[in-house]
């Protein structure tokens, strides 16, 4: 019983790390097909906000908030500045980002230091036999599932979510029906942004302050975004589970980085058979012809 | 008398100013800035290796520095454990075997599964990131190959390049390096002129097209990938043995951006651009880094976003432009040539 | 007949130079191609005409490799080609200019007719080659251009000019006029009969009955993914079932 809740809780912690890692990225690039490689810089950020503010006094929960809207906040300029004149340069928009990415990171070790005083994480813990767990572990994994509710909510049931929709299934048709595109893109944008400095805030009671904390999580957002495909609500959750399960596996036999190796093999394996992810698959159930061979 | 012409260019130019000051340098110079030139040389064949694929084919991998870890530690691995005189030699065989073997798979399972663009960059950068995790918890005793302990982040003693039993050093090492250097950017130029190289130039643009004229895209993609992986692992051979260590760090974030933008900065559809200004850069950092370390990093990345933004085909690539149509009279080697007027007066003439 | 099959260099002069036989392609629920038999002899000029969604398109991706047929099977100048993968096709003459210009806009003219005719022009004829060809197709002088700078219809030529480049057996072409003139609609008609006369298999895909008339000799109607009508332009511009379809009547 004790090995079955231990398995249940740790899956839970993977499938929510990198759930919360993804998403943002999953987000942007369903909708416009960019990766934004300064993501982890943007979970580095979320986390410095989230820090500073609460260190100041600030609650939690509202701390967390502040970090994804000052996230949100510097995608959208973000998006305006950079990603917007590179329109259909995909490749020079991911190089971009990164040199963004690494302005950020850079630029936090020259104003802060090397590392931060963190904050505590809540909640306590609580013991099932002999082993003890982290209530804040398992509150994070009632966050991504409240997250993937709100943004179900978002993108099926608001006018804004109609719009993300149709704009994603045909731009060009989306624009003649009287769609701003543009402003689309960016709120997108800004949308994902936030998700990562949300991410980046709810990881920072867990982990140490550091300019270079996105690294820690990358390789996790970039594995679930790879497997997941193009379709954030569907393909990043299930990538998220299964990739978990191995993570999870893995790791709490062989440790963290055999866990690591384990999930960058299984997804090597995974685009072997599913270049476009589990989203690709979901759309061939549904039956449609794909475009994947045609040209661009 | 067409050929000859249309060698003077500027690119060909600055590579016989850049081999020619090359050459002259060490003669001029002290011990130890001829070893830290021999140092950029090592690090700026990654930078060719990216131009080699990101320029010439569209594949844009962040993860060359997987491959330069895998070359440097395998270097190191093999000539810790087989002694004797030429035993260096065969080891940066082994280096650069074991990166393009690596390449070979990783882009098999990328190219053949049909995986692309951006999914290659991820893919390659969590490549590097996961073998500097799982390099960086090697640090126990359990962790020797042979006679070779990795040691974790403290990094791995790799014996030097050597000739019997003395290991090369100063010039002899700086004219091999530099060998080195200008062999692969040769070897690099020509196949780019091949049939191949002007299949890959094709299959960037669109690969259905290209595999409609008889070109096995998935292939060549796979072929070119592991020749950038081989290059990539010979700069970390080269590396591993010029400071006689190789460390975790090396495949890391920092590391493995830092040939991106040495390559965006320079420009990425030229070999000889993206040379020079890795060269340049590596010497420019170093500079930087005694007056104050953190900000070369930051100059660099705003060099790279403005070359992306404002001069997409990188700032040495625009001086060789301009250079080409002030000094050689003669359109450049690729943008805003031809109007439409000089089609028309040629038809007109024809 | 299994022995001979193996040895594709060879040409067969007796068999017809493509056969599609029972071919469907299924995408999903959506049959775009169901149960087609096609035959096209050594040196016919074939038109291929069908209102929107005929499967038209489709006809020509299972040609060339892009999809795989879901049942059916396609031969080749006597080879059975179902396996092969696209380059494979390409290489043993099967030659296609695009509906959408599949030209190489980054490239100079002269290096996107190199691209095209590298596996079949030795190095030496090659300037020689690409001259001829350019000239052919109304292109002389253009080859130091970037593509992206000619107009549409130069594109379209360019294009034609590649895929001539390649000595093709067959040569297929999806609407190889769309985007363009009337001048420039008959100009391309007669380089399309010219090539023909020259001895070249050519598959067009055209909706302009204008061109077809003048080039045709054979029409083939697509309707629902299969083999409506087929005759010569003359029959089929009679045939009041066809017209019924293209008004949507059927």
């Amino acid at each position: 019983m004790d090995g079955v809740f231990n398995a249940l809780y740790q899956f839970q912690v993977s499938f929510s790390l990198l759930l919360l890692s993804a998403i943002g990225l999953a987000v942007i690039f369903g909708m416009m097909g960019v990766i934004n490689l300064a993501h982890g810089e943007f979970m580095m950020l979320g986390a410095y906000i989230t820090t500073i503010a609460g260190t100041n006094g600030a609650p939690l929960a509202l701390a967390m908030l502040l970090g994804a809207l000052g996230v949100g906040l510097f995608g959208a300029v973000m998006e305006i500045v950079v990603v917007r004149r590179l329109y259909g340069r995909l490749l020079d928009t991911v190089a971009a980002t990164w040199a963004v990415g690494l302005i950020l990171s850079q630029g936090t070790l020259i104003l802060t230091g090397p590392s931060m005083q963190g904050i505590s994480s809540p909640f306590g813990s609580f013991s099932v036999g002999a082993t003890s767990y982290s209530w804040y572990r398992v509150a994070l994994g009632l966050v991504s599932v409240a997250l993937l509710i709100g943004l179900y909510l978002l993108f099926m049931k608001t006018k804004y979510g109609l719009r993300a929709r149709a704009t994603i299934q045909n731009p060009s048709i989306a624009r003649a029906l009287g769609v701003d595109t543009p402003r689309m893109y960016t709120i997108t944008f800004a949308l994902g942004s936030a998700l990562a400095g949300l991410a980046g805030g709810l990881f920072a009671p867990t982990a140490t302050i550091v300019p270079f904390f996105g690294v820690n999580y990358i390789v996790e957002a970039f594995v679930t975004v790879i497997v997941g495909g193009a379709n954030a609500l569907v393909g990043t959750p299930i990538a998220a589970a299964l990739l978990g399960a191995v993570n999870a596996a893995l790791g709490t036999e062989f440790g963290l980085y055999i866990g690591r190796v384990g999930l960058l093999l299984t997804t090597i394996v995974i685009i072997r058979v599913l270049p476009d992810g589990i989203s690709g698959l979901i759309d061939r159930w549904r039956m449609r012809p794909t475009d994947s061979r045609s040209g661009r | 008398m067409r050929r000859g012409a249309a060698l003077l260019r500027a690119e060909n130019v600055a590579f016989v100013v850049f081999l020619a000051f090359m050459l002259v340098y060490p003669l001029t110079t002290d011990e130890f800035s001829i070893l830290n030139t021999a140092y950029f040389m090592a690090i700026t064949l990654m930078a060719l290796s990216l131009a080699m694929i990101w320029g010439k084919a569209g594949i844009l991998s962040f993860g060359q520095t997987a491959f330069f870890g895998i070359g440097g530690y395998l270097y190191g691995i093999y000539t810790l454990n087989v002694l004797g005189a030429g035993a260096t030699w065969v080891g940066i065989l082994v280096g650069v075997l074991a990166g393009a073997l690596t390449a070979a798979v990783l882009g098999y399972f990328m190219f053949y599964g049909g995986v692309n663009d951006v999914f290659v960059g991820l893919t390659t950068l969590a490549l590097t990131l996961v073998l500097q995790t799982f390099m960086a918890q090697t640090a126990g005793p359990e962790w020797t190959v042979g006679e070779a302990r990795l040691n974790g982040y403290n990094g791995m003693y790799t014996p030097q390049i050597s000739v019997g039993d003395i290991p090369l050093f100063g010039r002899p090492l700086y004219f091999l390096y530099l060998g080195i250097l200008v062999g692969v950017y040769l070897l690099l130029r020509w196949l780019a002129g091949t049939r191949w190289g002007y299949g890959l130039l094709a299959l960037q643009e669109n690969r259905p097209r290209t595999e409609t004229f008889g070109y096995n895209v998935r292939l060549m993609q796979v072929q070119v990938f592991a020749l950038a992986g081989g290059v990539a692992a010979l700069s970390g051979v080269l590396y591993a043995s010029w400071g006689s260590y190789i460390d975790p760090s090396s495949m890391g974030l920092t590391a493995a951006i830092t040939p991106v933008i040495y390559v965006a900065i320079g420009g990425r559809r030229s070999l000889t651009a993206a040379m020079i200004s890795s060269m340049v850069l590596l010497k420019l950092s170093q500079s930087l880094a005694s007056e104050a370390p953190q900000y070369a990093l930051v100059i660099f990345g705003v060099l790279a976003l403005l070359a992306v933004l404002f001069v997409p085909e990188g700032f040495v690539v625009a001086i060789f432009n301009a250079l080409d149509r002030w000094i050689f009279r003669r359109p450049s080697a690729g943008e805003r040539v031809a109007p439409s007027e000089v089609a028309a007066d040629a038809r007109r003439a024809g | 007949m299994r022995g001979e099959r193996a040895d594709v260099a060879e040409p067969i002069p007796e068999t017809p130079l493509l056969v599609l036989k029972g071919v469907s392609k299924r995408f999903g629920g959506l049959r775009a191609v169901s149960d087609l038999d096609l035959t096209v002899g050594r040196g016919e000029l074939r038109c291929l005409i069908g209102p929107n969604g005929a499967g038209k398109s489709t006809v020509f991706k299972l040609i060339v490799g892009f999809e795989r047929p879901t049942t059916g099977a396609i031969t080749f100048d006597g080879a059975e080609i179902d396996a092969w993968p696209t380059w494979r096709r390409a290489r043993q003459g099967l030659s296609i200019k695009m509906q959408i210009p599949g030209v190489y806009p980054e490239l100079t003219v002269e290096d996107n007719m190199r691209v095209a005719a590298q596996h079949h022009v030795r190095g030496e004829q090659m300037e020689e080659a690409i001259e001829r060809l350019l000239a052919r197709v109304g292109l002389s002088g253009t080859g130091h251009m970037l593509t992206k700078n000619l107009s549409h219809g130069e594109q379209q030529w360019l294009e034609i000019g590649m895929a001539l480049s390649v000595n093709p057996k067959l040569l297929l072409l999806d609407e190889p006029t769309a985007g363009m003139g009337p001048g420039e609609t008959e100009a391309t008609g007669q380089l399309i009969a010219s090539l023909n006369a020259d001895g070249v298999t050519i598959l067009v895909i055209e909706h302009d009955m204008a061109l077809v008339r003048q080039i045709a000799r054979t029409v083939t109607v697509l309707h629902l993914g299969r083999i409506f009508a087929e005759g010569t332009i003359a029959e089929i511009e009679v045939n009041p079932a066809v017209t019924d379809i293209y008004l949507g009547k059927t």
